[in-house]
């Protein structure tokens, strides 16, 4: 029986040219925010490259804080006192008070800089006034650097 | 006595092979991976800088505009009906039954270009007479969906103008006076 052979230099090759881009790729843009599932981004043409911050996202249903549910969106809708009080959604306030707390506390102990900076993740069907809630809750909360994520499209 | 030739001369090239396998092992293992994390839509962000409210009464002490310097307080407001626009060159009529700067067009769709040329317009007759040459505030009502705020957002950064990119007014605060 002759002894078959297989040629994997041209998939070698491939792969390789494959592993470099996808690396490359990696480096340049970072993997520091992943878009959430539960939301879709709305389109911008800006410039700015997104970075790292205190993760909020205003979902269709949900608000959620670094991957943590917080409050129902219903809620807000329906502006329930024990929830929005003043414009403030109370829950979130707390949520945003607490990882403060936090990374103050990293600032202390091992030099970390609290920036304040939160990255908004919003559905692009958020009425303005569920986001302005969002945006003043945060504001009192020591959280005033707000961004908000979107998807860049060059035109 | 015979000459020993040198054993090395008749060594025998021997064919070698690269072993692949575990190259190969570890690609296939790497590049699925990182396919899978991949993002192929771009991320960016929208800077809004707002003062902490926390110390908001002795910045705003701070920062009230001194007697001379004039500032242009211009505003864009979203409405269902379309977009306004005032300033200090255009102060708003009085009636409430104005129209707004750019109606909205029949499909329900905002003329973003319309404001871009009309911000445009301001900011060449503004030139270097105020104190706030670069800032803009943008309300809405509390309907008008994210995405329309954003586009407007996009419009009063900066206008094309064939193919050169000019700068409006990239410092977007967002106001929620009419909540």
């Amino acid at each position: 029986m002759p002894e078959a052979k297989l040629t994997l230099t041209s998939m070698l090759d491939t792969f390789t040219v494959l592993l470099i881009f996808l690396l490359q790729m990696y480096s340049t843009e970072g993997q520091l925010i992943s878009p959430s599932k539960y939301l879709t981004l709305p389109k911008s043409n800006v410039e700015k490259p997104a970075e790292v911050g205190l993760d909020l996202i205003v979902s269709k249903n949900i608000i959620l804080v670094n991957h943590a549910k917080v409050v129902a969106m219903d809620d807000v809708f329906a502006n329930r006192p024990e929830v929005v009080e003043n414009g403030i959604i109370t829950p979130l306030k707390e949520r945003l008070l607490y990882f403060s707390a936090q990374a103050k506390k990293m600032e202390v102990d091992y030099g970390v800089k609290f920036s304040g900076k939160v990255v908004i993740q919003g559905d692009l069907d958020l009425p303005y006034a569920e986001l302005v809630k969002v945006m003043r809750t945060c504001g009192l909360s020591e959280y005033p650097n707000m961004r908000l994520v979107v998807y860049r499209q060059s035109d | 006595m015979a000459f020993k030739p040198s054993l090395r001369r008749h060594h025998k090239e021997v064919s070698t092979e690269l072993n692949l396998n575990p190259m190969l092992d570890m690609m296939t293992v790497l590049i699925p991976l990182l396919l899978a994390n991949a993002q192929f839509a771009r991320i960016g962000e929208i800077e809004l800088n707002l003062p902490p409210a926390a110390s908001g009464v002795a910045q705003g002490a701070a920062a009230l505009p001194k007697e001379e310097q004039r500032t242009l307080d211009l505003v864009v407001s979203i409405t269902d009906q379309g977009i306004y626009i005032s300033s200090a060159l255009s102060a708003p009529e009085a009636s409430p039954n104005r129209k707004p700067t750019i109606t909205i067009r029949a499909g329900g769709d905002y003329d973003y270009q319309a404001l871009s040329q009309q911000l445009y317009e301001i900011k060449k007759k503004a030139g270097n007479n105020f104190a706030d040459p670069e800032s803009i505030v943008i309300q809405a009502e509390p309907k008008i969906r994210y995405q329309i705020l954003v586009s407007a957002m996009d419009a009063a950064r900066s206008i094309r103008l064939g193919e050169k990119t000019v700068s409006l007014f990239p410092n977007v605060s967002l106001s929620a006076g009419v909540i």
